[in-house]
């Protein structure tokens, strides 16, 4: 199949790539001025004739220059591959010239949004662990050279590919509708209605901007008023924001996971995951299980009432401080039987299982205590000095056995499990967090201790990998030692690669 | 534990049995003059103050600003001797460590193996002492790794050196 294609000249995307990059264009020229567009609309009709004309014409000029840039962007787009390095030439006036070698690429994905779907062509990126510069994505190519392109560079990778026919065509996991309602019913509600009032709040907060510049903050301020005394009189009115709240919660989880996770099948092959899902964006990802830096497998009480708990495979970061959700791959919804698969595929686990869970010492507990006490009394302080008003204590009563409980359950989650090669992290409030790291893969490891934990004997440990820290608090000082040497001896000893 | 019977090892690296060596004296200039030139603007902007825009109700405190301005000042300068001391690196076959903090202790090791580059850098006030600064980068979260402040410019470049070939072996 590769032979078909010649990759080692310059070769442009497919032509329909044009349309996609003009679409692509579009919606960020749209995504930036929506504000001025939606006011234009709505005072078109004061607009005069001549007006109008012109307004056409600058919305014709700038279809038709975005259409230029992009059949400029999609000529000056040039990729080839030689010398075992992805090359690829782009930019119209500032020319780019990058070249990626192949041990470097850390995966390469497929992807394919309405646009994509509708004419049938793939986006694909190809992921590296380096700087933010290096990640590429061709946005148009035929199944067909996407394929062979793909093939083509994982093939010539240190280990080779050795797909048997048939294997993957049994999927590990396969989520139907049936499976994903049981997902989205049991995500962190909670988490999920605050995500979505922020996305609401921010909305707000700019038609807020521009009806303040158009001077009609008083008829608001109005109104907010009137809703406050409302507010305050009726506890009915609260009763029904809470159900509201509540709705919407539901209703944001169910999207999230529905348009992300949409036909969500998965297959494990020799040396890769294969992972495809989503509803509007279909994403294809191929995981090397050599690249993978940990895994965390998670549920929450309503999960585990199912039987189900989702995996996030964490790969290496670039190096810039934005962390990219795209790096954290979630496989939601799966079986015990699935998670067992999947850890055995990637570890040797069965020596981990055996060894006994080793709790923080108790230091850890007291540490939390004080802290949160000392924030909980200085929140009351601050409220009652607000209000003046010393019901404000009543709700202590309540709020007080929650944040033991809270603290109880947090501490019992923390513990660690370390063998040989192994290192098991667990950690959690409402949540748990199994987090599986081979001890090889750290980058560098660091022992903190305060003044206090020195009295105590403890200290904390930091495993800092490359997909970011992984903490063990309050071990005693001379556990710590212990980890921290074996660690070192591990990484310094250990000749296979960390990705 | 005994998780840990299998690594009786004789090469077994000890990170309590390694002689860690104290960063360069003169950094501890370097910090203070730094130090003076944050403070000092801060002063001068507290006196113009006093002089000119403090109405008599404030100045009636002016004693106590004063006071505790100072106090903080001293303070700071209090910490930095005492925990100057306390930063020190160690050089290892086949790692590089550094440890420092007063009330919080902290030791960072990072592999050669791990390293992906490493960079020297000298600021203004650091190069009138001849002085420099090593910072090597691993994977990942590039922010927290190990950074040594204040030692020669020679011998920032030795251990560059030295750790370059290590990575290149």
């Amino acid at each position: 199949m590769s032979n078909s294609f010649d990759f080692s000249n310059f070769s442009r995307q497919s032509p329909k790539g044009v349309l996609v990059i003009y679409i692509n264009l579009i919606y960020k020229v749209i995504r930036v001025s929506w504000l001025l567009l939606f006011l234009l609309v709505k005072d078109f009709s004061k607009v005069s004739k001549i007006g109008a004309n012109y307004i056409y014409l600058g919305l014709a000029l700038l279809l038709l220059f975005l259409l230029a840039r992009a059949y400029l962007i999609y000529k000056n787009f040039q990729f080839k591959i030689a010398n075992e390095h992805f090359i690829l030439k782009q930019g119209i006036l500032k020319k780019t010239n990058t070249s990626i070698p192949f041990h470097r690429i850390q995966n390469i994905n497929f992807k394919q949004n309405i646009i994509q779907q509708i004419i049938g062509v793939f986006e694909v990126s190809i992921e590296t662990a380096g700087s933010k510069d290096t990640e590429i994505a061709i946005k148009a190519l035929p199944l067909l050279k996407a394929e062979a392109l793909k093939e083509l560079v994982s093939k010539s990778t240190e280990f080779n590919l050795k797909e048997i026919i048939g294997t993957d065509k049994k999927p590990l996991v396969r989520i139907g509708l049936k499976e994903l309602l049981k997902v989205s019913l049991t995500e962190n509600h909670l988490q999920n209605l605050v995500l979505f009032l922020a996305i609401v709040i921010g909305f707000f907060q700019q038609i807020e901007q521009i009806i303040d510049s158009l001077g009609r903050t008083e008829a608001l301020d109005g109104l907010i008023v009137e809703s406050k005394n409302v507010l305050s009189v009726s506890f009915f009115f609260v009763l029904i924001v809470l159900i509201f709240l509540t709705i919407i919660a539901l209703l944001s989880s169910f999207v999230k996971v529905f348009l992300v996770h949409f036909n969500l099948t998965a297959y494990l092959k020799d040396d890769s995951f294969e992972i495809n899902q989503g509803l509007f964006t279909k994403k294809s990802i191929v995981l090397k299980k050599q690249k993978i830096q940990n895994i965390t497998i998670s549920t929450n009480p309503l999960k585990r009432l199912i039987g189900i708990s989702f995996i996030t495979f964490k790969q290496a970061l670039s190096g810039k401080v934005n962390v990219k959700k795209d790096k954290l791959i979630r496989l939601v919804g799966c079986k015990i039987a699935q998670v067992e698969i999947i850890k055995a595929s990637l570890f040797n686990v069965t020596e981990l299982e055996k060894g006994e869970k080793i709790y923080p010492n108790s230091y850890y507990k007291r540490r939390i205590f004080a802290f949160t006490f000392l924030f909980t009394i200085s929140i009351y302080l601050v409220l009652y000095l607000i209000f003046l008003h010393v019901e404000i204590l009543y709700a202590a009563i309540l709020v007080f056995p929650i944040i033991l409980f809270l603290i109880n359950k947090k501490v019992k989650k923390r513990f660690y499990k370390i063998t040989d090669g192994m290192l098991l992290v667990g950690s959690g409030l409402l949540e748990t967090h199994l987090t599986y790291l081979e001890i090889f893969k750290v980058q560098n490891i660091k022992m903190k201790q305060t003044l206090f934990q020195k009295r105590s004997n403890v200290a904390d440990i930091i495993f800092q990998t490359a997909s970011g820290k992984i903490f063990i608090p309050c071990v005693p000082f001379e556990d710590a030692i212990k980890i921290y040497n074996h660690t070192l001896y591990k990484v310094e000893n250990t000749k296979t690669s960390w990705m | 534990m005994a998780i840990f019977s299998n690594d009786l090892v004789l090469e077994l690296p000890d990170i309590k049995k390694i002689e860690f060596i104290k960063i360069n004296k003169n950094y501890l200039k370097v910090i203070l003059i730094n130090l003076f030139l944050v403070f000092s603007p801060l002063y001068i902007g507290l006196i113009l103050l006093h002089q000119l825009v403090f109405t008599k109700e404030i100045n009636e405190f002016i004693i106590p600003i004063y006071s505790v301005f100072t106090a903080v000042f001293g303070f700071v300068i209090w910490y930095i001797l005492l925990s100057f001391t306390k930063r020190k690196y160690a050089l290892r076959e086949k790692d590089i460590s550094y440890k420092s903090g007063l009330l919080i202790r902290q030791i960072t090791t990072v592999p050669f193996s791990r390293i992906q580059h490493v960079e020297t850098d000298e600021k203004p006030i650091s190069r009138i002492f001849g002085l420099a600064s090593l910072s090597i980068y691993t994977a990942g979260d590039s922010s927290d790794d190990l950074v040594i402040k204040g030692i020669t410019k020679k011998k920032a470049l030795k251990i560059k050196e030295f750790i370059t070939t290590k990575i290149n072996e």
